[in-house]
């Protein structure tokens, strides 16, 4: 463990004279070069420290957070947080800190990231603008590097630690009136190739050259793991136990029925390499193999340590994503409908109807249509309201799962009557 | 402090053409609570020092949380060797700084009562109370206050001579009730934001009767009908509901590191260029908007942005035709500006100052009007109250909007509560079909304190404001 982290619990463990108390650590390096239009505007480096603490005395809890360990800041943040909890109400759903527990393996921290030179990385972005300017393009995006080691530790016994790292570099290239991105996020640089994300990148921007204006309608779409990432991540926010018990989201009395499509299954795993799988979450709880949705039956829900106890069940979080997928490939997608779309990205996605699961954003980055198999031109962007757990009832095919970002591997999808609303000019 | 001087001397040796170090405490005090439970009542401080270095046409950031005079110079040598790294790159394309002179300044937030301070016993029991009142009402199985109390301690040097001292802190309360019927839940908010004052404006608010409306309100909502299929209307939207409309398609746009393509990868860029100002028509003749960073009781009325520039007031959008942009110093130049207005801004210590909103406003009508009178004049609407689901394009031209409470405006009344509301439109249909828009009685603020922007993702706050106006023959409809 790193000794910042015994310090600091050793000094808390001698000087917090509450009931109970969960403090929590972490300690972070980031390195990030941003640039835009061919040009570096800005570039940032720097290390972070967080200490939280949160006590109680009784069922009255209070909290502080410092960014300094040494004595006197260790001090102000015991005292405060005593001070916060004697001076506060009771919490009629306080839950005592959680005690030890089995945590599973992480292997998130990749050595050869966190030593990644920033000098390697400012190749890379010359390299990245170097190759725009060929083209005849600008490119913006930014290159960027972490490292993370958190701590958390109990009064009633619970310690766990996990280190992380993480290395992005994300590209827009922009020639006249096509933009287009490809992303790179995973824990380890190792996989990372510019060259292969490039061509990636001139593929998408050639095949946008020609564009063609088209109206919103319901029209079937090959969702590449980018766009069904933006969407997944909030329809999970909107799966949470007590909210749908309480009658608040379209999950309500859902439990174990079947209620997406049968060719989706969503889970969170430790059994994926290439995924970050944090071993503990912020109450404390160990990470799981778990099932979301299996098979479209609606297996669990995220649900916390109060509200699982209430309800008689084990307490369970997100910690990454996981969607099998299947074989086919976006050729033989296009063959399974007569006419479709092609998304690469969605943007601004947000709630429009909380009870019903409906959401709102548009496409982004490049929308492709195809007609008998094969790619005709491009199209304008478009306006979605879409209800995601409805729409994987209309899945009819799905692609090899890939990684779509550090924390989630999903596959391409196709799914039939997608519901566009409207179109923007570009 | 020792620092600030330490640190510029060292960017001078190290070869800076402009150097500035911000040592900033950042206090948060949060309280959140639902349904009468405690579920966050904390304090934190954040405290460190963020250093950037000009060189050679390009910038060096670097942060750290340890003051000590080899940390400082150590962090210094950071930011100018990272300067020079991104310098390799710009060789041909070399950022410039506006011109700026230095000050030596001190600015704070007027304030009668410190909320942070405040005894933490008066704050959670309002709390409660709020909460007690809402959940009273049959039907509602949610309330919550969210209660965040916002301190800002900077001290700013620059290589120019700039020596700043600037005191800032805002409040922010918000509360909200969801109402469940027949297998429907809908929520009703009371939200005006951020507001750099104390407790003093948490007093003035009276904020137990505003529960009792939240809740009856949400109450209304959740029985009431929802609008038909959409259908070209006419809305009047009231100033909470504008101030979230204006920041998405007037305030984002209207960002000169938008405008330039800076933010192209992430939050977006602008429909809004340069060849277009002063001569676009971006709304009816009615609408003026107003940037202004010297704004009574504004979140982006610091005294001083992060450039070291100070306040300042001008139009944004004038007679409806597009004016300026909000810019910084080393935006500000990529289409030849004499000077930045000030729009600069970091969030925490360890982040890299940003061109963000400022302050934004749209003027009030210059002809007495009540929002009364302008529902009377109304033959077929729907008024929209507060904000709900929002969502744009990266080049700010299409959009779709919420609210947080409809009514159906018929012959020129208020004739049934609606639900399920949204509105499409795009710029610059949507600011040139206004066509009133209230008086000066009628103008309200409203702080957004979550303005997310930036990668890493920055929080930035600025206050924006109208009156109720109406907007002729725009899309509304319900939503699926």
């Amino acid at each position: 463990m790193n000794p910042l982290f015994e310090k600091i619990a050793q000094y808390v463990q001698k000087h917090c004279s509450a009931d109970d108390y969960t403090l929590q650590v972490r300690i972070s390096d980031n390195h990030e070069t941003r640039f835009a239009q061919n040009a570096v505007t800005q570039h940032i480096a720097g290390a972070t420290t967080d200490i939280d603490l949160e006590v109680a005395f009784g069922d009255k809890t209070g909290g502080c957070g410092v960014n300094q360990s040494d004595p006197a800041s260790l001090d102000f943040l015991i005292k405060t947080a005593e001070d916060m909890a004697k001076l506060n109400k009771p919490d009629p759903e306080f839950m005592p800190s959680v005690g030890a527990q089995t945590l599973p393996q992480a292997n998130n921290a990749d050595p050869a990231t966190q030593n990644l030179d920033p000098a390697k990385m400012v190749e890379i972005v010359q390299s990245a603008i170097a190759k725009a300017k060929a083209y005849g393009a600008t490119v913006s995006g930014m290159t960027e590097k972490h490292w993370s080691e958190r701590f958390m530790a109990t009064k009633n016994g619970f310690s766990g630690s996990d280190a992380a790292t993480e290395f992005g570099h994300s590209m827009t290239i922009k020639k006249d009136s096509v933009e287009t991105k490809v992303s790179y996020s995973a824990k380890d640089f190792g996989g990372f190739s510019l060259d292969r994300d490039f061509a990636q990148l001139l593929s998408q921007a050639e095949a946008l050259r020609e564009m063609k204006d088209f109206d919103p309608c319901k029209i079937a779409v090959i969702l590449r793991p980018g766009a069904l990432e933006e969407l997944l991540w909030f329809m999970g926010w909107m799966m949470n136990r007590r909210q749908s018990d309480e009658g608040f989201t379209p999950f309500t009395g859902q439990l174990g029925q079947p209620f997406f499509g049968e060719k989706f299954t969503w889970k969170s795993t430790l059994q994926r390499p290439e995924l970050i799988a944090s071993p503990f979450n912020h109450e404390g709880i160990a990470s799981q193999e778990i099932a979301w949705v299996e098979n479209g039956v609606l297996k669990n829900m995220p649900v916390n340590r109060y509200w699982a106890k209430k309800v008689n069940t084990e307490p369970l979080g997100i910690f990454n994503v996981y969607i099998p997928g299947g074989e086919a490939t976006e050729e033989e997608m296009m063959q399974m409908v007569p006419r479709g779309l092609i998304i690469n990205r969605f943007w601004y996605i947000r709630t429009v109807d909380a009870k019903a699961g409906e959401l709102t954003g548009m496409t982004r980055d490049g929308v492709l249509y195809f007609e008998n198999g094969n790619v005709k031109h491009a199209v304008n962007n478009l306006r979605f309201n879409e209800i995601p757990h409805l729409a994987t009832r209309r899945i009819l095919a799905l692609g090899p799962t890939q990684l779509s970002s550090a924390a989630m591997s999903a596959p391409t999808m196709l799914i039939d009557g997608f519901n566009f609303v409207d179109k923007t000019s570009f | 402090m020792k620092y600030l001087d330490l640190a510029m001397d060292a960017a001078a040796k190290l070869g800076a053409e402009y150097a500035d170090i911000r040592v900033q405490k950042t206090t948060d005090q949060v309280i959140y609570l639902h349904n009468l439970s405690l579920k966050n009542t904390s304090n934190s401080v954040l405290y460190g020092y963020g250093v950037r270095v000009f060189k050679d046409g390009a910038w060096g950031f670097a942060h750290s949380n340890v003051f000590s005079d080899d940390a400082v110079q150590a962090t210094v040598k950071r930011a100018s060797e990272i300067a020079a790294l991104s310098a390799s790159v710009n060789k041909d394309k070399k950022l410039r700084l506006a011109p700026e002179r230095g000050y030596i300044a001190k600015y704070e937030t007027p304030v009668r009562i410190d909320s942070i301070s405040l005894p933490l016993a008066e704050k959670v029991e309002l709390m409660l109370e709020v909460n007690r009142v809402m959940l009273a009402y049959d039907g509602i199985r949610q309330a919550v206050f969210y209660l965040v109390m916002h301190k800002d301690e900077k001290l700013f040097a620059s290589t120019l001579g700039s020596r700043l001292e600037l005191n800032t802190q805002w409040i922010m309360p918000m509360i909200n009730a969801i109402a469940v019927h027949e297998g429907d839940s809908q929520s009703r908010s009371f939200n005006e934001g951020g507001c750099a004052t104390g407790w003093e404006w948490i007093q003035s608010l009276n904020l137990t009767e505003k529960a009792k409306q939240v809740a009856e309100e949400a109450l209304i909502k959740v029985k009431a009908d929802a609008l038909g299929p959409e259908q070209r209307r006419t809305l009047i939207l009231d100033p909470n509901h504008l101030g979230l409309t204006m920041h998405e398609s007037v305030g984002h746009p209207t960002e000169l590191d938008r405008v330039l393509g800076w933010e192209a990868d992430y939050a977006g860029i602008s429909f809004a260029t340069p060849e277009k100002l002063k001569t676009y028509q971006y709304g009816a003749p009615i609408i003026n908007f107003v940037g202004d960073n010297t704004l009574d009781e504004g979140l982006a009325t610091l005294g001083f942005d992060d450039d070291g520039v100070p306040g300042q007031k001008w139009y944004i959008v004038k007679d409806g035709i597009l004016n300026e942009y909000g810019s910084t110093r080393d935006t500000a130049m990529e289409i030849g500006l004499e000077a930045s207005r000030g729009c600069n801004r970091a969030t925490y210590y360890f982040d890299q100052p940003i061109n963000r909103i400022p302050n934004l406003y749209l003027l009030p009508g210059t002809k007495e009007l009540t929002p009364s009178e302008l529902i009377a004049d109304t033959e077929d609407g729907v008024y929209i109250q507060g904000q709900g689901s929002f969502s744009i394009d990266q080049h700010r031209l299409n959009f779709q909007f919420g609210g947080d409470f409809f009514w159906e405006i018929k012959n020129g009344k208020l004739a049934r509560p609606l639900k399920k509301v949204i509105y499409k439109s795009c710029n610059p249909e949507f600011w040139n079909a206004c066509d009133a828009i209230c008086d000066e009685r009628w103008w309200r603020p409203f702080g957004v304190i979550n303005c997310g922007k930036g990668q890493p993702s920055q929080s930035g706050r600025m206050t924006h404001g109208a009156a109720t106006a109406r907007f002729r023959n725009i899309r509304v409809g319900g939503s699926q």
